[in-house]
């Protein structure tokens, strides 16, 4: 067993490394970051009606998307940024994570090495768990820096704390939606097949969630946990939470098995 | 002793072509096996099933006495490899590239990549991203990292593509010190003959997926053709005069090549019959069929 630690060992520090170096680490972060600068320019149109009436369509869009100036709103905005955005920017570093082993023609150098195969795509997966609620913990900090230098009203430490583990909770979902992203970058061997099952749940959430089904459908229940159909009424059932984490699993067995099993000609 | 490479009636398909057919070889321990094929013939899908990376439709391979189970179960940490162009994370530098190599090998000696970059050479390229280096320096970099973990067997695609004519000679003199020194085997695939002709112990022919030929290095000394060509002012002449003796020449633009034994074991005694003939030679020589004539006549001389 110690054979294998140390090779989940190495092939952990090798997917850091690989990240750190990586200038997808830093413009995903960065791109994902125009999430809280929208949102207090809405805050800011919001706070001031005056100026946004002579703005024209932007603020009638802001009113409509937003509603008041206040922190929850904007905290709320950040949470539904992440639980619809984040299914496409997740979805690019979870394509990038896995498909460029492909792209860069370096599975080969994966596949026979001591360090057995199912460590490296576990360790991918871990780097990922820990990646993504990274880059969400970024996008609340600046956001609250960016409502603090707006001067919106309503602070309330409380709705902070419970804003924050929202967040946390749909990052952790939409991570675990991340599995089928991360099969079709082994099967397709790159990144257009994963993005493409990105954009096609996207699509599918909004219609499901339109149509009343979101509670079922998985790629609709993180929005549905940031609220972005109005507050709830009700909690959500667990049957929501056990979808995604159906299709968690299935993805992860099915990447892993993939890596297992897969005649490997190419790359 | 075992072999350290033992194919059995290897077969693949993909779709409805079979890229290797029924191809069965050994490969003894300490010995350079040159795997000669054109594009296309089978070459790499042969070397990735040996590494696992390909699952076999028939047939079976075993690597230093291990059979190459599905799933990556193989004697790994024993086996350097290097699989088509090399290749290499670009944004990372050469150093930390190998440094992935050594610890996914499981090689704990941290001294151990400045020493493999410094024996390949690529000391002057330690910082540098590899995305940024040469396709001679890329391919070193490959070897580097399938020397990392000091294997016993090297399985290597096309070790010399890409580099220079100095480079192919440091290569050639590097797996030579090892299988010497250290008793390395090397399973090489190559298309460059001359390469395979002077390193080989023994070599082994695929075409079209079919295993066609396997000679020692030795054996392919006796086998090859020999010939004698010859150059005179006047072809027709001396070509007349060669017949006239008994002597059936082939005319090739200026010279005439002569494949019978007794003129190849005899070239004083031509060169006296043709200046009595008035058809004296201007050059004399017992050419030796090289590999890649012989490679060119045995597979048909397609290319």
């Amino acid at each position: 067993m110690t054979g294998y630690r140390l090779g989940f060992q190495s092939a952990l520090w090798a997917e850091f490394l690989k990240a750190r170096r990586s200038t997808v680490t830093l413009l995903t972060g960065l791109g994902f970051l125009i999430l809280p600068v929208v949102s207090g320019v809405f805050m800011i149109i919001l706070k001031d009606p005056e100026a946004a009436r002579s703005m024209g369509l932007i603020s009638a869009k802001a009113q409509l998307v937003a509603g008041v100036a206040d922190w929850p709103t904007h905290l709320g905005m950040l949470n539904m940024g992440v639980s619809i955005g984040g299914l496409v920017v997740y979805a690019m570093i979870t394509a990038w994570l896995f498909g460029r082993e492909f792209v860069d023609r370096t599975v080969k150098e994966l596949l026979a090495v001591p360090t057995p195969r199912w460590a490296i795509v576990a360790a991918k997966f871990l780097l990922l768990a820990l990646w993504l609620p990274a880059i969400s913990l970024l996008i609340f900090v600046v956001g609250l820096g960016i409502g603090a230098l707006v001067d919106i009203p309503g602070w309330s430490a409380g709705a902070v704390w419970s804003s924050l583990g929202e967040m946390m909770a749909i990052t952790l979902l939409v991570y675990m939606l991340m599995s089928p992203v991360a099969y079709f970058a082994s099967v397709g061997r790159g990144y257009l097949p994963p993005l493409g099952w990105a954009f096609l749940t996207l699509v599918l959430a909004q219609i499901a969630g339109a149509l009343g089904w979101g509670e079922w459908f998985p790629w609709a229940v993180p929005a549905l946990l940031s609220q972005v159909n109005g507050p709830r009424l009700e909690p959500m059932g667990a049957g929501s939470y056990g979808v995604v984490a159906l299709v968690f699993v299935i993805g992860v067995v099915a990447t892993l098995r993939w890596w297992q099993r897969a005649d490997q000609a190419g790359g | 002793m075992p072999s350290a490479i033992e194919i059995d009636g290897l077969t693949k398909n993909y779709g409805p072509v079979r890229a290797v057919d029924s191809v069965s070889l050994q490969v003894g321990q300490g010995e350079i096996y040159g795997f000669l094929g054109l594009n296309g013939a089978g070459k790499t899908t042969t070397i990735r099933t040996l590494l696992g990376m390909i699952r076999p439709d028939a047939g079976a391979v075993s690597v230093l006495g291990q059979r190459v189970g599905p799933g990556g179960r193989g004697p790994w940490g024993r086996v350097g490899h290097m699989v088509e162009a090399p290749a290499a994370y670009p944004e990372l530098t050469v150093y930390e590239n190998l440094e992935i190599a050594r610890r996914l090998q499981g090689v704990r000696e941290r001294g151990r990549t400045g020493e493999v970059i410094e024996q390949l050479g690529l000391s002057p390229y330690r910082d540098r991203k590899a995305g940024k280096l040469s396709t001679g320096n890329r391919q070193r970099l490959g070897l580097a990292r399938a020397l990392l973990h000091r294997p016993e067997l090297l399985i290597l695609d096309e070790p010399s593509s890409g580099l220079d004519p100095a480079g192919v000679v440091e290569i050639r003199e590097l797996l030579e010190t090892l299988t010497d020194q250290m008793g390395v085997t090397v399973f090489m695939s190559s298309h460059i003959l001359t390469e395979v002709d002077r390193l080989a112990s023994r070599v082994g022919i695929i075409h079209h997926g079919h295993l066609i030929e396997e000679l020692d290095s030795g054996a392919l000394e006796t086998i090859r053709e020999r010939r004698l060509a010859v150059r005179t002012r006047d072809l027709d002449a001396a070509q007349r005069v060669l017949e006239e003796a008994g002597l059936a020449a082939k005319a090739n633009e200026r010279t005439l090549y002569l494949q019978d034994g007794q003129a190849v074991d005899a070239p004083d005694e031509v060169a006296s019959l043709l200046v009595n003939g008035g058809a004296a030679p201007t050059y004399l020589a017992v050419e030796q069929e090289n590999l890649e004539d012989y490679f060119l006549r045995i597979t048909g001389g397609e290319r």
